[in-house]
């Protein structure tokens, strides 16, 4: 999520500057419309993830491969009522240690296209290019909207990643599946919580 | 299913370079037919699906081992690859009719991988990695209801339409809580045909379909997946759409009527203003034309037929604000009109002509060429009371005897209504013909130079009364051209005619038509009021003498010769001494207390010494009385 878009007076020259500024305005935005904007982005990223998936081959995405994600030992809700139990502040947080887990991934992956056929590297790069964009701003978004939700939401957990300089043809494909899962389970809680948020607005939801 | 080439290589790669088996959750319901021989085929997962995101159902068959599909001969093993432990479980609910296997909410887990595995009773296994998959990727969302369609609008030429459909996201998907977000898909085609229109996939639960044509019936039915997945759901059940005509003929029609009757309306509006206030729109479109307006003069006057009296009053006469004329009579100034001097006639009339000749030269002392048009100066001796008859007063001397007659008709003054007109037109109409010698105006030559003796009477005598008698001395000429002169001045002489008869009746009697100056008003008496006045004998008119009286007494009658000059109050007896040298006439030149007038010594020699003695008053025609006199006679 561009902060430029949410909030145009801050210009993001100076770093600490523009994020007190941002902080400062924030407070005049409403909180419905940080939502509504993240799981707009939310949706991007997902998007984005599928038509890889697509783009790709579905046969290249072993989904019992991946079982073994960097981001598995995190504890989400799995289900519908565990997701309506789980409170805004917690999916909050889980959306952004999801999202933080998968930034440096994406940086591996990125630099890592040379591995795969020359007719897919140029559609993988491009795809993994507009990943990265999407996920840095609604990271950005995120820290906004957590920093008005309380102290629950600013907690991350960190899923760290094991980078090797070179992965395989094989790691790109778990990657990107694990990636796929992750994208949904933020959009799904973002979702979530959009529409608990709308209340009376289901339109919005 | 289809692939692209790069795709394909991708795959190609991967498996021969990773040996790896393909997605179960994609290739989960992969034609086992086509894999295996026909022999044999194992038990198998034939399809497992989801429609809420909450639930699953897998069901499977038993292939080619008959002896498998009895209920419970196979039995149905789960691994749910969870952190903590993985072991399979057996399926939590059979439905053995479907030979289907129903996991509820409570075993249903998302972003959880589920392999699926089936068991005989002797614990053969039939399991295949392909058959592993998560729950969110095998989610087919049930069909949205309600589906319905509205009319749109029309195109102008009424041929195509648009529609609105809409509907209801599926009651089992939880899209109020944001659980599931599905997309829709619209697809439509006309009734009994094959291939389906595909609208845009969105995520709306309305959506327009654009031009669809009247009178045709087309199907519409719908089907919904999951946002950013790729499996959808049922399609619903179709709905027919048909539209047969278009219900905006009425409005048309209406407001045709409606603008029609508000034109007609408007259009009798404006007539009735138009007729109502015509005088004025009149007035206003078309402004009248000024009259002219000349100032001093009524502009009553300008309309035809009163030339006479607006001519009186551009002399100057009536008018004193008339600058036109200076009142100084006796200026030369040349008049310029219709009459020329025939040279001819003049030849012919070798007599007459050597008669003028010798007049004129004895008048104007000078030796003329017979054809010669002698301009006299005789408007300004008469101009003062009457001007148009002033035209009459001047005479060419080299006029034959025809003209004579004319000319001393003209001259004499007459009714100003009458005889100005008739001598305009006689002179026009003698100009006309003979092209002609009928000189109204001439040039001055001199201050001698107005007269022809041959158009003079001689006063002889004054009577108390006012009356003039002339002399007639200058007939015996007009006698002859009578009948030249008498086409001519036809019209004039109609008043006149039982005069003239009378006259001729009375020829033995010299007749002598004296306009009487009516010292009242500015217009002469009428024929009425012309005396007969008698001339003195021949002898009388003598040229030594003083002045001659003109008795208003008849005279010897006069031929016919009189009828010309009927038109005129003054004839001129028929006297050849009419044509008498210079010394037939006089001028008036005053009047002596006694109303008696005052007659210059006549010229009978050559003109040269005759000048007139009193220089100032220019010799005037006989006959006219100029102002002073006239007020000396009325005195």
């Amino acid at each position: 999520m561009q902060l430029e878009t949410i909030l145009p007076v801050c210009s993001p020259a100076h770093k600490q500057s523009f994020v007190l500024c941002v902080v400062a305005m924030c407070r005049a935005v409403p909180i419905n419309d940080l939502i509504y904007r993240a799981s707009q982005q939310s949706d991007k990223l997902h998007a984005l993830s599928t038509m890889l998936t697509q783009e790709l081959g579905s046969e290249a995405f072993p989904i019992d491969r991946v079982l073994a994600c960097h981001t598995s030992s995190l504890q989400t809700p799995t289900d519908k009522e565990q997701a309506l139990q789980v409170s805004e502040s917690d999916l909050l947080s889980l959306a952004r240690s999801l999202l933080q887990a998968w930034s440096d991934p994406l940086e591996v992956l990125s630099s890592s296209t040379n591995v795969l056929p020359y007719s897919a590297q140029s559609t993988l790069s491009k795809t993994i290019q507009k990943m990265q964009e999407h996920s840095k701003d609604l990271k950005d978004g995120l820290d906004i909207l957590s920093s008005k939700m309380g102290p629950a939401a600013q907690t991350i957990t960190s899923l760290p990643f094991i980078q090797t300089n070179e992965i395989g043809q094989d790691k790109i494909t778990k990657l990107l599946s694990c990636f796929r899962r992750d994208s949904h389970k933020i959009d799904s809680f973002l979702k979530v919580l959009r529409c608990r948020a709308a209340n009376m607005q289901p339109q919005v939801c | 299913m289809a692939l692209s080439p790069s795709s394909n290589l991708l795959i190609l790669l991967i498996l021969s370079s990773l040996d790896w088996l393909p997605s179960p959750g994609s290739t989960f319901l992969t034609d086992w037919d086509h894999t295996t021989s026909s022999a044999l085929i194992e038990p198998h997962f034939t399809e497992c699906i989801s429609r809420d995101q909450e639930t699953f159902h897998c069901w499977w068959s038993p292939g080619s081992f008959q002896n498998l599909s009895s209920p419970g001969a196979l039995r149905v093993f789960y691994l749910k690859k969870e952190p903590p432990t993985s072991q399979w479980k057996e399926c939590p609910e059979y439905i053995h009719s479907n030979r289907e296997c129903f996991f509820d909410e409570a075993h249903t887990s998302i972003w959880i991988t589920y392999c699926m595995q089936l068991r005989t009773q002797n614990n053969i296994t039939y399991f295949n990695e392909d058959d592993c998959f998560t729950v969110e990727n095998i989610v087919r969302p049930d069909p949205p209801v309600n589906l319905n369609w509205t009319l749109l609008n029309t195109s102008p030429s009424g041929l195509n339409y648009d529609v609105m459909i809409n509907w209801e996201p599926p009651p089992t998907a939880d899209v109020r809580l944001g659980w599931m977000r599905v997309e829709y898909e619209l697809q439509y085609r006309e009734r009994n045909t094959t291939n389906w229109e595909a609208l845009d996939i969105q995520r709306q639960s309305h959506q327009t379909i654009y031009g669809l044509r009247l009178g045709k019936e087309y199907e519409v039915h719908i089907r919904c997946r999951m946002q950013a997945f790729i499996k959808f759901g049922e399609f619903s059940e179709s709905i027919f759409i048909q539209v047969t005509e278009i219900p905006s003929t009425e409005s048309t029609v209406h407001l045709t009527l409606v603008l029609v009757f508000g034109t007609v309306g408007i259009l009798i509006l404006i007539m009735l203003i138009v007729i109502s206030q015509q005088n004025r729109l009149m007035i206003f479109l078309l402004p009248p034309v000024p009259a002219p307006k000349i100032k001093g003069i009524d502009s009553e006057l300008l309309k035809k037929g009163k030339l006479d009296e607006l001519n009186f009053m551009l002399s100057g006469r009536g008018m004193d604000g008339l600058p036109i004329y200076a009142p100084d009579f006796y200026q030369d100034e040349p008049w310029v009109e219709l009459m020329e001097v025939d040279e001819t006639e003049d030849v012919d009339n070798g007599e007459k002509k050597d008669n003028r000749g010798s007049d004129t030269q004895k008048l104007l002392g000078q030796s003329q060429p017979v054809s010669q048009h002698i301009n006299i100066n005789c408007s300004n001796s008469v101009s003062g009371p009457d001007a148009e008859s002033s035209q009459a007063t001047c005479y060419n001397t080299d006029l034959p005897e025809e003209e004579t007659q004319m000319l001393m008709a003209t001259l004499l003054p007459g009714q100003p209504d009458e005889e100005e007109t008739s001598l305009d037109t006689g002179e026009r109409s003698s100009a006309s013909e003979k092209g002609e010698r009928q000189l109204i105006q001439t040039q001055t030559r001199g201050p001698q130079t107005w007269v022809n003796t041959d158009f003079y009477a001689q006063v002889s005598n004054v009577m108390p009364t006012g009356g003039v008698v002339l002399s007639p001395g200058q007939q015996l000429r007009i006698q002859e051209s009578i009948s030249a002169a008498e086409k001519e001045t036809k019209k004039k002489r109609k008043e006149s005619e039982d005069s003239e008869e009378s006259e001729e009746r009375k020829q033995k009697e010299p007749q002598f038509q004296l306009l009487v100056v009516d010292p009242e008003g500015s217009a002469y008496s009428t024929e009425s009021s012309i005396q007969q006045i008698s001339t003195p004998p021949p002898s009388s008119p003598m040229p030594g003498e003083g002045y001659h009286i003109i008795h208003p007494q008849p005279v010897e009658p006069r031929p016919a010769a009189i009828t010309e000059l009927n038109q005129s109050p003054y004839i001129i007896p028929d006297s050849p001494q009419f044509f008498a040298p210079v010394a037939d006439y006089t001028v008036v030149q005053e009047l002596d207390s006694h109303h008696s007038l005052l007659l210059n010594p006549p010229c009978h020699q050559t003109p040269p010494p005759c000048l007139p003695q009193h220089p100032l008053k220019a010799p005037m025609p006989v006959g006219y009385i100029t102002p002073d006199l006239l007020g000396n006679l009325s005195q």
